[in-house]
């Protein structure tokens, strides 16, 4: 037509939409589109495309919301994807709006079905002839239905071929070159959610509860409902605040060892040690909170939490020091050490006393009884919980204050419309009017959250992790290291200082992680215990890696492995065979696929320069290409480490 | 003392000595023909896991049709999957040039879940599997009776020295970790000889499973490796990547476990704290071998 309209998208954009919708039109009729209605160990009843209604409840009679308006919607959808099918196959101009009329058809159906749903749960409430019991459970019983994989999939297929049509156009195409970043972690979420999909399909036998025996079809379509019914439920705390805030509580200790581990990474180092230097900031934190003098008011917390600072980064300098010194890997030395924090941790609060060269000695620092854990923080060292300081309601009502809110949002607007010094005078903004409001409350339902003030230190830490590494002269030294160290070395940037300095600043971020368990209370007392869950040092591995090792990627996939671990509590308690172990599966696989560049070709996650690519392929892709490498540089871990041990042997 | 002395050393500790130092030993080897092919081998720890729930779980599954024979098979079985697992480290570092530190943690946490993932589907109990009714047979006389994976241990020994220095596979191997370009001008296959070396360390780590699960225990538990990966990877640095010399660290690292096991039951020291000294022990080893002495390909990627 005219110049105005879209060019073409590219080849590979047209690929991706392509296989988008032949997996998803695949999926509607493979899968059930939806689940009418669900019973409380995962028992469902599932309407497929074809109109057919599969009962594996126990509950046979419960009446069921009408369906011809969501399965006249979900053939519209499958219309559409077929054309946008097409059009993507055809490389047409015009496949972004099929796309996006696929989700929206997907969407109004989902929409529709929740509000026949809803009508049901209203009518159950209405019922007085229903005991509250059975209210309770015909309620949840509609609660729980919603969209299945046969919505699911078109909408996700209709909202990335309406961004593959939309890529032809030069400005959505800059906007995705600025996420390239983020495909190698999208791909293997993508690819650990199929790998644990499939896991589940093997692992747990398809429920029914009908008593009615199944053929192959109908046992596929309740596996395939499993599998939507995992994953469902493991994300979906994001939906209500109660656990919400858990998952940002269990996010805390992840923010922290993300960070450390994710700062070692910019430096070339890889920081395996988290676990211990956790174990030793949590002992620091204990023996100030508990010890230090109560008179000290709020000074102590203070003080416990830097003791907390300084007990992991004495951890993690030690294997630094060696690395620079002796140049001994710090892999193996942080694993080392962890083992030795550990021992520390038992010998200091495992038992009453310890033998030593044929006598006993008391050991005081355990409590008194049974439980291996320490004495009771001060009341002036605990971090309360956030829902208490928070909370501005008077007269026995919930209301929490809007300051946080408020100072975020001036914080992000002051900063986009000011020009210059923009940090600054939108952090004096934020302040300002966070405190203005902070008497200003909303009133909300919430249940004793145990999500404490170790939270906001996890932030303040991304926020430090950032200003340092991105706007200090220390941080450039650091990146340099990182990323070549014999160019470091060359441009007068002393390697084994700077090892020193990176691996004393991983184990400080690793050791704040004890004042979310010592401080906070996360083990359930102000306290320090045996058990606490060390395993989250090498979550953080995980984490750093999917936040391409940037504080917002680590605290953004913290919060994305805090709501799976909080969802995983409820698939634990509803399947038999299936439980909180797939979700530290699915976090080994992401790890696994990161490490494998998502099994993407080099031609997406790093392009060549655009120069080059529109010399050789003048039709493909629009010249508008402005990154030219991956726009966050990931340090070669290996090959930096045997730099530096090199000179650091010379 | 010398009471005590004579309390500690007896025929009970040697014979606790042996079972320390052998996974220790096993896994070592592994780790020294993927290390000398120049593909850092972190996930030996995993390897063990894997090898270690293997065999116990698939002797267990095949006693009603094999009998006595089940668990020869489940060695062979643990051996196999220890390979396999091995073969994803060797896929993701060799093929598609993952950082190995990373690709080796990946299967060392793939570890901490799949085995409680596995045990539930079969057992509906995340964290031991059932004993099984024939373990590995002990040979031998008085306390000191082994599992054939013991002797099996100490013969590797050898055949890991007689391979590396004496046969063409060695000495391609070895210069595949240390001037890979070299070797693929001299016509090795540097990515078979890498593929190889991975695969052969899993295998070995998967014999040192199948003797913690049961050669040693009669099940698979969590934990059960309990950092013997690690440890054994210490061990080979500290040996200076040869096979006597991990020999004797492994030895050395050995003896160390067995006299914190004894000693814990003595009022001499903390048993938490002799725990630790194997620990300790690795840290100072490392100050004075440190990674001079590596080979010098080691945990680069090959492009060819």
């Amino acid at each position: 037509m005219t110049h105005d309209s879209p060019p073409r998208p590219s080849g590979d954009a047209a690929r991706i939409a392509l296989i988008a919708c032949a997996v998803a039109a695949l999926g509607m009729l493979l899968f059930p589109l939806a689940t009418l209605g669900r019973g409380f160990s995962a028992d469902a009843v599932l309407l497929h495309v074809t109109g057919s209604v599969m009962n594996l409840t126990s509950n046979q009679q419960a009446p069921l919301p009408p369906t011809g308006t969501v399965l006249g919607l979900a053939w519209a959808t499958l219309a559409a994807l077929i054309v946008t099918l097409l059009g993507a196959w055809q490389r047409q101009r015009w496949f972004w709006l099929t796309g996006l009329l696929t989700f929206g058809l997907a969407t109004a159906a989902v929409i529709v079905l929740g509000g026949a749903l809803d009508d049901q749960t209203r009518r159950v409430l209405a019922d007085t002839t229903l005991r509250p019991g059975a209210k309770r459970q015909l309620g949840n019983f509609y609660a729980s239905g919603g969209m299945n994989l046969g919505l699911f999939l078109p909408a996700l297929a209709g909202l990335i071929a309406a961004g593959a049509g939309l890529s032809a156009l030069p400005r959505v195409w800059q906007a995705f070159n600025r996420m390239r970043s983020l495909l190698v972690p999208i791909a293997a979420i993508g690819l650990a959610v199929l790998v644990g999909a499939i896991v589940v399909l093997i692992v747990q036998p398809s429920i029914n509860q009908s008593g009615a025996p199944m053929g192959l079809w109908s046992a596929w379509l309740a596996k395939s409902d499993l599998v939507y019914f995992v994953y469902s439920t493991l994300f979906a705390p994001i939906t209500s605040l109660n656990p919400l805030l858990d998952s940002l509580k269990i996010a805390t200790p992840l923010i922290f060892t993300g960070l450390s581990v994710a700062f070692a990474f910019r430096t070339g180092l890889f920081n395996i040690g988290a676990p211990g230097q956790l174990t030793m900031g949590a002992i620091a934190a204990m023996l100030v909170g508990v010890y230090g003098p109560a008179s000290l008011g709020y000074g102590l917390l203070a003080l416990s939490v830097l003791a907390a600072a300084a007990g992991g980064a004495l951890w993690g300098a030690i294997p630094g020091l060696l690395k620079a010194r002796f140049g001994s890997s710090e892999v193996i030395n942080t694993i080392m050490l962890n083992y030795i924090a550990s021992s520390v941790l038992v010998f200091l609060i495992g038992s009453d006393s310890f033998p030593f060269l044929g006598r006993e000695y008391p050991q005081p620092l355990k409590a008194e009884g049974s439980n291996p854990q320490s004495e009771l923080l001060h009341s002036e060292a605990q971090l309360r919980p956030l829902l208490e300081v928070l909370n501005v309601g008077q007269n026995g009502q919930v209301a929490l204050s809007i300051g946080l809110l408020v100072a975020l949002i001036a914080f992000v607007v002051v900063r986009l419309l000011v020009r210059k010094n923009r940090s600054l005078i939108a952090l004096a903004a934020a302040v300002v009017l966070g405190a203005l409001t902070w008497r200003i409350g909303i009133p909300v339902t919430v249940t004793g959250s145990q999500l404490n003030g170790a939270f906001l230190i996890a932030l303040l830490c991304a926020a430090g992790f950032g200003l340092l590494m991105w706007r200090t002269a220390a941080g450039y030294a650091l990146r340099a290291v990182g990323l070549s160290p014999k160019a470091a070395e060359y441009g007068g940037i002393s390697v084994a200082k700077n090892t020193i300095l990176a691996m004393t600043i991983a184990g400080m971020f690793a050791g704040l992680a004890g004042t979310h368990y010592v401080n906070g209370g996360a083990l359930d007392e102000y306290r320090l215990k045996q058990n606490m869950p060390v395993n989250v040092g090498f979550d953080g591995i995980a984490v750093a890696l999917m936040g391409q090792s940037t504080p917002a990627g680590v605290v953004a996939s913290s919060i994305l492995f805090g709501t799976i671990d909080t969802g995983s509590v409820s698939v634990t308690t509803k399947l038999a065979k299936v439980n909180s172990d797939i979700v530290t599966v699915l976090k080994a696989l992401i790890v696994l696929f990161i490490a494998a560049g998502g099994f993407l070709s080099r031609r997406l996650t790093s392009p060549p320069p655009p120069a080059l690519v529109t010399a050789a392929e003048r039709h493909e892709t629009p010249a508008a290409v402005d990154t030219t490498t991956s726009l966050t540089p990931q340090p070669n871990v290996g090959q930096a480490s045997e730099d530096i041990t090199r000179d650091g042997k010379n | 003392m010398e009471a005590l002395i004579a309390q500690i050393f007896t025929t009970a500790f040697l014979a606790t000595f042996i079972r320390s130092v052998v996974p220790l030993l096993l896994t070592a080897l592994g780790g020294l023909f993927s290390e000398r092919s120049g593909v850092v081998n972190i996930a030996l720890e995993g390897l063990i896991i894997f090898g270690a729930l293997a065999a116990a779980v698939s002797t267990q599954l095949l006693t009603p049709s094999l009998g006595q024979v089940a668990p020869w098979a489940g060695w062979l079985i643990g051996m196999l999957v220890g390979g396999l697992i091995a073969w994803i480290h060797a896929v993701l570092s060799i093929k598609y040039r993952a950082d190995q530190v990373i690709s080796g943690t990946a299967i060392n946490l793939l570890a901490t879940g799949v085995p409680a993932v596995v045990l539930t589907a079969l057992y509906g109990v995340s964290n031991e599997s059932p004993k099984v009714e024939h373990a590995l047979p002990l040979w031998g006389v008085g306390e000191l009776r082994f599992s054939p994976p013991v002797y099996f241990a100490f013969l590797a020994v050898a055949i890991t020295w007689y391979v590396m220095y004496r046969t063409p596979y060695g000495l391609r191997l070895r210069a595949t970790g240390e001037q890979p370009g070299a070797a693929a001008s001299m016509g090795v296959n540097v990515r078979r000889m890498r593929y190889s070396a991975v695969i052969l360390s899993g295998v070995l780590a998967g014999t040192a499973g199948t003797f913690l699960s049961i050669g040693n225990l009669d099940s698979y538990v969590r934990n059960i490796s309990a950092g013997a990966g690690f440890i054994a990877l210490a061990a080979l640095i500290f040996g200076q990547w040869k096979p006597l010399g991990v020999l004797g660290a492994t030895l050395l690292f050995g003896l160390l476990q067995a006299l914190s096991i004894v000693l814990g039951g003595t009022n001499l020291l903390p048993s938490t704290l002799v725990q630790a000294l194997p620990y300790l022990i690795t840290i100072l080893a490392l100050i004075f071998t440190g990674r001079s002495r590596a080979p010098k390909a080691l945990g680069r990627s090959y492009d060819s």
